[in-house]
């Protein structure tokens, strides 16, 4: 056993705190917020310049090869500075989609480009049928015509479809509804006339949009994965998406433990630093317990996926246990902040804004206790 | 980071479940617990574990152990814990007080103890709290006067809960008089013979009907060779072992008979013509009774790891603690709404089901928030010790 980060992962985490810190202080991330694009090239250049769009991308195609653990470095230090853009849909959407179900041609062909920053990725799989979250309630049609696929119908909450150079759409080729089979992965150009996008305005302030695809075309070639197998390579990228949404939780919870014991030590109230009385104690030690019970159940995620183990459990409890961890944390810390905290300009509701909506993100609580559930053999 | 063991730590986990299988009775399981007590069985059982080579191999070879890693026992711990077990059944020997004797005994003391611990033979009681000593353990007033050849001690203990069956009393009592002396500073740790002379245990039973006691010393003469370490250092000795004992006794592993208990009752139990493991309800409580062991083990599995490297722990053990305490809570609430009206029947009863375990673990849970350390204690700690805030 053995948890330390290598030595590598603690210089790549230093290097991206210090980045972090600099690139997206809370005046950018609530400007960010308000604008129409979400982020600046600026910031996305910079990012490129580091390396960290190919992170995970394997050498061969132009990436460093560095596995899903230095990820969650990554996405940590991004999460506690809430740094805004595309780089999740993108990175991990795109590129593992692409890793997981992509030929040959298409790893050739993408990869590379992402590992250069060169292309914006959004991955459309959620619905306005899909009252509860699952993945497998699919009603978008792509019929078959000649050497090409149409797509007809409306995917819902697609992040960053609004800058995206390609979406990868779940859509219906065989079967009903809520079926698992005969779902099948399309890669589209996001400029194509057939599809229109409508941005949303969202809680968090993050990039969420309406796609609504008419008739669009695609050729045979741009099928991920097998026909009526999309499933099978969604299943896997929701495992990394949701552990490393859980990592961007974990960097969010470290950053407000920071802020609210800084502030423990600094406010005075009856002659004595808040810190002292048992009551903002208590408060704090939950805090801290949430905090670490959500760290090693990510790690232990991020590391059986990485290892190749069976890996659905860990990852389901991990997001199930991380959501709800996270939305205690953040009342905690308001707790402690009191009237200060709830600020529009205060740090505060950054995290609890998006405490929400990383819980919505890739399956919220009940969605994974139900997953954990089947996994248990129950039902 | 790997969350793995080693090959060889698989193949003794094996090779400790076959014994189990074959060995290892509920009966035995509610004597390493605390509610039946230790018995004739347990005793025996504990002789059989060292015989089959599964007691001492973290210890060091000098005494009898088998000098490997601390890994060892704890994965004993938990292949126990699984199976109702608990613990080994002569734990406070075994997880708390033979670790001081080996860092803080003299010599004789270590030759005198540590082999019979490691073969499973000998038991302390645990001798700390004391009716006006509960949180605030340094104001204990149990009395050992320096009488030049031995020590001569007076005074009461309470909670004292394996004393009526232990060979020995692990007593912290205090050797600093002087009532102007920093009251941390006067206590010492003493291992006395249970049975001496002049020492009366008195039964308090619990609500879970597990025995604890009072202890009365009434003028027990107690050798000098028993002192534990130097004089009046016994408040820091019980203080630098209480990580430790915390990873050693809190363990995750032994809430896992609740959750395969209760899988098997709900695919087994049906209602309105469907088993109760259809239901999205029970299938929500029973999966978060999984993912929140999942989360216990691994804050577990943090602090052994610092433990085995020798790092600093300052809250790591304790939030261990206070989770799988609060843990044990909530998921015999869910337990019991999920058996309906038939939780309430204790194991005497007609209709019982689960031969009544998620009843007496009702009754049980009350127990872990409070011994050992209240939550609220618990929480000062991560907060100051581990956290940086300041005392009040």
């Amino acid at each position: 056993m053995d948890f330390n980060f290598t030595d590598e992962q603690k210089m790549l985490r230093d290097s991206a705190r210090g980045f972090c810190e600099k690139m997206s202080p809370m005046g950018y991330v609530l400007e960010m917020e308000k604008s129409e694009k979400g982020y600046t090239p600026e910031l996305w250049n910079a990012m490129v310049e580091l390396g960290w769009m190919g992170l995970i991308i394997p050498e061969e195609y132009g990436g460093v090869g560095m596995g899903f653990m230095d990820l969650i470095v990554l996405l940590e230090e991004m999460g506690r500075m809430c740094v805004p853009g595309p780089f999740f849909s993108t990175v991990i959407l795109g590129g593992y989609t692409l890793l997981t179900g992509g030929s040959e041609e298409q790893k050739n062909e993408y990869l590379p480009r992402i590992a250069a920053g060169e292309l914006v990725f959004s991955f459309a799989y959620t619905e306005p049928g899909m009252i509860k979250f699952d993945p497998s309630h699919v009603t978008v049609t792509a019929k078959a015509e000649g050497e090409s696929f149409v797509i007809d119908g409306t995917k819902l909450f697609v992040s960053d479809a609004n800058v995206a150079d390609f979406i990868i759409v779940s859509a219906r080729t065989s079967g009903e509804a809520n079926d698992k089979k005969g779902i099948s992965l399309f890669l589209v150009d996001a400029k194509d006339p057939g599809i229109s996008i409508t941005q949303l305005s969202t809680l968090a302030g993050d990039k969420q949009c309406e796609v609504v695809f008419k008739g669009v075309t695609v050729p045979k070639a741009n099928l991920i994965g097998a026909l009526d197998d999309g499933w099978s390579v969604m299943e896997k990228v929701m495992l990394y998406a949701s552990v490393g949404k859980c990592a961007e939780m974990v960097g969010g919870s470290m950053r407000v433990l920071d802020l609210v014991l800084d502030y423990c030590h600094q406010r005075v109230q009856f002659g004595k630093p808040i810190g002292v009385f048992q009551a903002v104690q208590h408060h704090c030690a939950n805090m801290a317990i949430n905090l670490q019970g959500s760290k090693f159940i990510t790690y232990k995620a991020a590391w059986m996926l990485d290892e190749g183990m069976p890996a659905t459990r860990i990852c389901a409890s991990a997001k199930a246990w991380v959501s709800e961890a996270y939305k205690r944390f953040v009342i905690l810390g308001h707790q402690v902040f009191a009237g200060t905290g709830f600020m529009v300009e205060h740090e505060m509701p950054m995290y609890s804004r998006r405490a929400r909506a990383a819980e919505l993100a890739f399956g919220d609580a009940p969605y994974y206790r139900k997953v954990v559930a089947q996994d248990l053999k129950l039902g | 980071m790997n969350f793995g063991y080693t090959e060889e730590e698989e193949k003794y986990r094996k090779r400790l479940n076959e014994f189990l299988d074959e060995h290892m009775t509920e009966e035995i399981a509610r004597q390493n617990w605390e509610d039946l007590g230790v018995g004739p069985e347990a005793r025996e059982f504990s002789k059989k574990l060292y015989e089959n080579g599964f007691l001492g191999l973290p210890w060091p070879k000098e005494y009898g152990g088998g000098g490997l890693s601390p890994t060892y026992d704890f994965i004993l711990i938990d292949e126990l814990g699984k199976r109702w077990g608990a613990h080994v059944p002569l734990d406070v020997g075994y997880t708390m007080t033979g670790h001081t004797i080996l860092r803080r005994g003299s010599e004789e003391m270590k030759k005198e103890f540590i082999p019979r611990i490691i073969r499973g033979e000998i038991e302390f009681g645990l001798g700390y709290t004391e009716p006006n000593a509960g949180s605030d353990l340094g104001a204990m007033m149990m009395k050992a006067e320096d009488m030049g050849d031995y020590f001569l001690i007076n005074g009461q203990k309470t909670f004292n809960t394996e004393s009526h069956y232990a060979d020995y009393h692990w007593l912290a009592a205090r050797t600093e008089l002087d009532p102007s002396k920093p009251k941390y500073k006067g206590i010492s740790l003493f291992i006395v013979d249970q049975r001496a002379e002049g020492i009366d245990i008195r039964p308090m039973i619990t609500m879970s009907d597990e025995r604890t006691n009072e202890v009365y010393y009434d003028d027990v003469k107690v050798p000098k060779s028993r002192l534990v370490g130097e004089k009046n250092k016994g408040f820091y000795y019980i203080m630098e072992a209480i990580d430790s004992e915390r990873n050693h006794v809190f363990v995750p592993a032994r809430l896992w008979p609740i959750v395969d208990e209760m899988i098997t009752y709900v695919k087994e139990t049906s209602f309105q013509g469907k088993p109760l493991a259809a239901d999205p309800d029970v299938q929500a409580k029973i999966a978060q009774m999984a993912i929140e062991l999942e989360v216990a083990q691994m804050l577990a599995d943090n602090a052994r790891w610092l433990e085995l490297n020798e790092l600093p722990m300052t809250m790591e053990p304790e939030i261990t603690k206070v989770m799988i305490s609060e843990l044990e809570q909530r998921m015999v609430d869910d337990a019991m709404q999920i058996l309906g009206l038939y939780g309430q029947l204790d194991e005497k009863s007609k209709w019982t089901p689960l031969r009544g375990r998620i009843e007496w673990f009702y009754l049980h849970s009350f127990m872990p928030t409070i011994g050992a350390g209240t939550s609220e204690i618990g929480r000062n700690v991560i907060a100051q010790r581990g956290l940086g805030l300041p005392r009040g």
